[in-house]
């Protein structure tokens, strides 16, 4: 009886490398049309849009009306066409004809107007309080109102997949249902999913059929990587040079930045909820400036990231609102920091640390406990000013702890979207202590009014001049050439490991998650063609 | 048991010198080798832990003994660092766990109803999982140093506090007491100049004997992320960052940080029991 066990465990060991063989060999072998992807980011919402799915990437199971193209132009996707009234607050939208969910029921333009209601009504992150009123002129056209001029809006129109009427339910989260490329055959919570291709899908039918995503830690994804058991696993910078037979390190750009935000407001004793607002030492322009100038970005890059990563001048590196004159080019500069510290008035004591009109040089640095880069960066970068006379006591704390704080001490923030609106929501006066927007209190009038400009701007290459001008108009904005209310430091590079003849294509600049939005264009992902094979 | 004792005797007399005078000559090595320890933590400056790329994730040399973790930081430094932090950290949490044994075990001393109330309070303690009532204190106290320290102190006094109200009972029981008490000496005069000089022997042991407890402890909520912040040089700080290089294969940034907590549990567990020998005859003359 003893022996029973140890037999079984036997057999089911057995059993597993077995599968691993299959694996191995469909993976390499000839045209499997199965993927098995770990690339983490399992929704504690699930897969329902209106509160908050698909933000950052493509939604998958439903279509939304627009898309971006790899360079950010707008593409039609549900909608063939779209059209802004003069005054900017009428925006008319047709739908492609013959659109079906997955069940095989057609969508028109009421799912749409029930899909922007929803989300209207739904208290989660999709903020749609602009939106005076959506409604269907006709089975294909919905006309959206809103309350004042907005370009950013063409965002809920690209990231807002359409949800049926009549199977939206309150379990929907779980078993979403939609137009998109592919549709939902079970989800197992903390283990996997599982996809098939939508058979009524509109657009490009996607070569893999089946799509398996396997929620696994990073630890776990990378050993089921080097055992063959995944096609696509997502790895962090200290495994990325780790060599794995069969699988490549695909490395995508990403503007998915981190940087330090530093108080802009003086100490006055305000306080907002509690919360004290202001810094004797960063609310000095010279000071930010300073570490802006002073700090080695290219240093983080290689040492923290191992180089996967870039340097990060602006919240919004090489998206098409950004302003490249924003670029810094000889940072690490210390002499030059010291330079403007001293004619600043800010003088070095016996301590090594500067000190102005009796306030030393000297601040809190707060980062989320539990996220390891961030955590790297901030012991980098204070390391770094300390030749500049600067001292910083870095603090790990959670987010809550970091809230309270956030107001008067410097936090080592991450953002990055593909949505123009979160330079308004980081920089705008008008969003001051407003959650997490603009948690440093920065106020510049002439950047409002340019936010005003390009928000009523009617299309979006007007937009993008005026989110450009806003960053750095020659004189004033708020890039480091400005005010420097930030002091960015890297834009994170979204690893992952993959089969050597998997080809994904070009890929987006990649947003603030390092997971889904790989998956934006999956429609277009295909086994490399080889020459000795003959299909 | 006087049966057994007299059987194997002279045996032993014949086989073992002088215990106690080994006792105390292990007890001074162990106090030296933790001054060591602790000393070259509170000497060596913070300055040695600079960040410097150049190195990072270097394997041990002699420049470097224990290595260097990916931001290129000694890793001996972080070490000797982190066990002079879990000293100080061990030494007052085992230090309010005593006193508050004590004082709980003396309360005993006044009337009956206190002392089911204190035994109550024992057994609530000592039936919670262990880990789980010290997450739940550190966490309710905002984490952090006084997190810890107040968790590791409100969870350790249990077994002391046992082992104390026994001796009390003891000596409670004894002629002199009874006497005492019928001269109309009030509980808290007995309590101090009767019962309190037969308890020091075992209030030193215990708070020796708690200290490995209470290092090994404050490591192990850090490791689970409930204790001291990841920017601090903890032991366990060190160790949970070295999981997440173990599939790197970095070795080096669990093994000697691990190996350095076992040794000082390691040295003041052999102190305690060592001084048990010097300081209590009975338990001295065991083996």
């Amino acid at each position: 009886m003893k022996k029973l066990p140890f037999v079984f465990y036997l057999l089911f060991a057995l059993l597993l490398i077995s599968c691993v063989g299959n694996d191995k060999k469909d993976g390499k072998g000839k045209e499997k049309e199965s993927l098995i992807l770990a690339i983490g980011g399992e929704p504690d919402n699930g897969f329902d849009p209106t509160t908050g799915w698909g933000q950052y990437a493509s939604p998958l199971f439903q279509s939304t009306l627009l898309k971006y193209d790899k360079d950010f132009n707008i593409e039609n996707d549900a909608a063939i066409d779209y059209t802004i009234s003069d005054d900017g607050l009428k925006w008319t939208v047709t739908l492609r004809d013959n659109i079906k969910f997955s069940d095989g029921n057609p969508l028109t333009a009421y799912d749409v107007v029930f899909t922007f209601e929803t989300a209207k009504n739904s208290a989660s992150v999709v903020d749609l309080t602009n939106l005076k009123e959506v409604k269907g002129i006709d089975s294909h056209t919905i006309q959206f109102t809103l309350y004042t001029r907005n370009s950013t809006f063409i965002h809920y129109l690209t990231s807002l997949g359409i949800v049926p009427e009549h199977a939206y339910d309150a379990t929907y989260n779980e078993n979403p249902l939609g137009s998109g490329p592919y549709q939902m055959v079970q989800w197992d919570k903390g283990q996997q999913l599982i996809l098939t291709a939508n058979p009524h899908y509109y657009g490009k039918k996607p070569f893999f059929k089946k799509l398996i995503f396997l929620f696994l830690s990073q630890d776990a994804a990378f050993a089921a990587a080097k055992a063959g058991q995944v096609d696509i696993a997502s790895v962090t910078a200290s495994l990325a040079d780790e060599q794995v037979k069969g699988m490549k390190l695909v490395a995508l750009k990403s503007v998915d930045n981190r940087g330090v935000v530093l108080p802009f407001m003086p100490e006055e004793g305000k306080s907002i909820n509690g919360r004290p607002i202001g810094n004797a030492v960063t609310s000095d322009i010279a000071i930010r400036k300073a570490m802006n100038i002073g700090v080695d970005r290219q240093a983080l890059v290689d040492g923290v990231l191992k180089g996967y990563g870039t340097p990060a001048y602006s919240i919004a590196d090489h998206l098409p609102w950004w302003n490249s004159e924003t670029e810094i080019e000889n940072d690490g500069d210390i002499v030059k920091a010291k330079e403007i510290l001293e004619n600043a008035g800010w003088k070095e004591n016996n301590d090594g640390i500067r000190e102005k009109g009796g306030i030393k040089a000297q601040f809190t640095l707060h980062y989320p406990s539990n996220d390891h880069i961030r955590q790297s960066l901030s012991i980098a970068f204070v390391d770094m000013m300390i030749p500049l006379g600067i001292k910083i006591e870095v603090k790990g704390k959670n987010w809550n702890g970091i809230e309270k704080e956030l107001h008067r001490s410097a936090t080592l923030f991450g953002l990055g979207s593909h949505d123009p609106l979160e330079l308004y929501n980081a920089f705008s006066s008008k969003v001051r202590g407003n959650g997490l927007n603009n948690p440093n209190y920065y106020a510049n009038d002439v950047v409002d009014a340019y936010f005003e400009k390009a928000l009523s701007a009617t299309s979006q290459n007007e937009a993008n001049e005026y989110w450009k001008q806003a960053q750095w108009d020659g004189e004033t904005g708020f890039s480091n050439k400005g005010d420097a209310p930030w002091v960015w430091l890297v834009n994170i590079d979204h690893l992952f490991l993959m089969r050597e003849n998997l080809v994904i294509g070009e890929q987006k600049v990649q947003p603030h998650e390092h997971s889904w939005p790989i998956t934006d264009f999956i429609e277009n992902w295909h086994w490399e063609k080889q020459n000795t094979n003959s299909n | 048991m006087t049966e057994l004792i007299v059987r194997y005797l002279p045996l032993k007399r014949f086989r073992q010198r002088n215990r106690r005078k080994q006792a105390l000559v292990m007890s001074a090595i162990a106090v030296v080798l933790l001054l060591i320890l602790i000393g070259s933590g509170f000497f060596i400056s913070a300055d040695r832990l600079t960040v410097n790329f150049d190195v990072a994730n270097s394997a041990p040399s002699l420049k470097y003994p224990f290595g260097t973790d990916w931001l290129g930081r000694n890793m001996f430094v972080r070490t000797i660092k982190g066990l002079a932090l879990s000293f100080w950290v061990g030494l007052l949490a085992a230090f309010i766990s005593v006193v508050i044994a004590l004082i709980l075990s003396l309360l005993l001393l006044l009337n009956k109803t206190m002392d089911t109330l204190v035994t109550g309070l024992i057994d609530l303690f000592l039936g919670l999982p262990h880990i789980i009532a010290l997450i739940l204190i550190s966490f309710m106290f905002g984490g952090g140093l006084n997190g810890v320290i107040i968790a590791v102190a409100l969870t350790h006094w249990p077994l002391l506090a046992r082992l104390l109200r026994a001796e009390i009972m003891q000596i409670k029981n004894t002629e002199y007491i009874t006497v005492s008490r019928n001269m109309g000496k009030s509980w808290t005069w007995i309590a101090r100049h009767h019962v309190l000089p037969h308890l020091v022997p075992q209030l030193a042991i215990g708070f020796i004997l708690m200290f490995p407890h209470a290092i090994l402890h404050e490591a192990s909520i850090t490791f689970l992320g409930f204790g001291l912040s990841s920017e601090q040089p903890a032991i366990g700080i060190i160790l949970s960052e070295a999981m997440g290089y173990l599939s790197s294969g970095m070795w080096w940034l669990a093994v000697f940080p691990g190996l350095m907590l076992l040794l000082m549990v390691a040295v003041f567990d052999s102190l305690g029991r060592n001084l048990r020998k010097v300081l209590d005859p009975f338990k001295g003359q065991q083996s």
